[in-house]
């Protein structure tokens, strides 16, 4: 009777383990919004927090609005005005997802998988469906993936005279990447 | 003799008008930036036109070490004033006019093209809405103080005065957009501490009362100290620091791939002492903690 109640609380243990999402704080997300125009509006936040569920296929990012570092100081201030992101009434953005063919993926075994994510990506408050290929490579136990997507800002509310005058892309490009050791 | 002093007399009302009329609306509201921001024509050498324009939309005056030039706008009625007093003594002030009225339209473009800029960071919808009717009895009396003040020159000149004030203020400003968008950061180890703080503190400020601490630490310049929890080095070599508190809540310092050898020589529990921009916290639903992000870090070494 002991060895059965042992036994079974180890594959729970076990399981369990497994269940644990991989996490990290320092996965990274750029931003572009470069144009033949302007080649200002591009900015990366490096200190994002990314987590991948290896048994659900869950994939989840947040990441500090005002984090996101721009070379010039003048769009770095537009970009977090209250037109635009409004950082300080929205200070972060949220991704909630899924790899919908997880099967497709081995952990165990080292390689290059690519895998289709669909999920909420939540900005301003406003919450928009979106769909991508993301690759995930698994080497030597560690797992990253990489994948990027456009959004577009008017689906966030987001216009005004530079998008319109072609200095802002109207569907910017974002790039994830995450390393879990 | 009766009939040309008459005309003296009619020239110099056709000219004391537009000079009443440029002295009482620089006082008046110009425009108005959302939410509820009037400015007059005086809040530019006044100063108020920057500091609203910065407290409501960040963007201040470029150049505040200049900020005694703006003064000089105080001229438009100070001009103005003299010119009324000496119309009386029927005496000629051509060329003062034709100052003033430069000066006003100049400072018409200027706010104008601002709140041009404004409209972008949320000021307001179309320029046309955003303008009060004095800005156009500014414009109308600035051009018709130039034309009456200067009736014994030609078109020519006088159409120049109109439009010097204009282009050379479009000129500026186009000069100091162009400026500004080429304007990078400054290297963060030769910016001026706002704040050193041990990261515990920190933590603990931010824990304690987010609100306020984000109003306190927002976009300052802080060095933090105290004993890494975890290092990062990134695929780019790029990398991040973490110091971490016992609910593990933490401060995340993002630095560049400079940095990278001195980066390799830390380990988790070695104390460091880092510079970096406050993005301010957040709570994290993922982890279930708070985290104060700072960019554009360096290693402390002052």
């Amino acid at each position: 009777m002991k060895k059965t109640i042992l036994f079974l609380s180890l594959i729970t243990i076990t399981g369990s383990i497994f269940a644990q999402p991989l996490t990290t704080t320092s996965a990274v997300v750029g931003f572009d919004a470069t144009t033949p125009k302007d080649g200002l509006p591009k900015a990366e936040n490096k200190a994002v927090i990314a987590s991948l569920n290896k048994t659900t296929g869950a994939v989840l990012f947040e990441a500090a609005v005002n984090n996101f570092a721009f070379a010039n100081e003048m769009i770095q201030g537009h970009f977090n005005s209250d037109k635009w992101m409004n950082s300080v009434k929205f200070p972060k953005f949220t991704f909630k997802g899924k790899i919908t063919d997880l099967s497709k993926v081995n952990f165990a075994k080292d390689g290059s998988y690519t895998v289709e994510v669909a999920g909420d990506l939540t900005v301003r408050d406003i919450t928009k469906p979106v769909k991508t290929t993301a690759t995930i490579v698994v080497k030597n136990g560690g797992v990253s993936t990489t994948a990027a997507f456009l959004i577009a800002l008017t689906d966030y509310g987001i216009s005004g005279p530079p998008i319109d005058g072609g200095k802002v892309a109207t569907e910017p490009k974002i790039s994830v990447s995450a390393e879990f050791n | 003799m009766n009939s040309a002093t008459t005309r003296t007399g009619k020239k110099n009302w056709l000219h004391l008008l537009p000079g009443a009329g440029l002295l009482v609306s620089f006082f008046l509201p110009w425009v108005s930036w959302e939410p509820a921001s009037v400015i007059n024509g005086y809040s530019f050498p006044a100063g108020d036109f920057f500091k609203t324009a910065e407290s409501k939309f960040g963007l201040g005056n470029p150049f505040p070490e200049y900020n005694f030039t703006l003064l000089a706008f105080w001229l438009i009625p100070v001009l103005v004033i003299i010119i009324l007093c000496l119309a009386f003594a029927n005496k000629k002030s051509a060329l003062l006019a034709c100052i003033a009225g430069a000066l006003s339209l100049s400072l018409i473009a200027v706010f104008i093209l601002f709140t041009q800029t404004l409209i972008s960071l949320g000021a307001g919808k179309d320029l046309l809405s955003m303008l009060k009717p004095w800005i156009y009895v500014q414009g109308i009396c600035a051009v018709g103080f130039i034309l009456t003040a200067a009736l014994h020159n030609s078109w020519l000149k006088r159409i120049a005065w109109i439009l010097v004030g204009p282009v050379f203020a479009y000129a500026s400003f186009m000069f100091i957009e162009q400026y500004l968008e080429k304007q990078t950061f400054s290297d963060t180890a030769n910016v001026k501490t706002d704040f050193t703080i041990s990261s515990a503190e920190l933590i603990k400020e931010f824990m304690t009362n987010d609100t306020s601490a984000n109003k306190k630490y927002l976009e300052k310049m802080l060095v933090v100290n105290g004993n890494t929890s975890a290092v990062e080095i990134l695929a780019d070599s790029s990398s991040t620091i973490k110091f971490a508190d016992s609910t593990g809540s933490y401060a995340i310092f993002s630095l560049e791939k400079i940095h990278l050898d001195e980066v390799k020589k830390v380990k988790p529990g070695d104390a460091v002492s880092l510079k970096g921009v406050c993005s301010g916290s957040v709570f994290s639903e993922i982890l279930g903690t708070t985290f104060i992000s700072f960019k554009r870090s360096t290693f402390n070494k002052k």
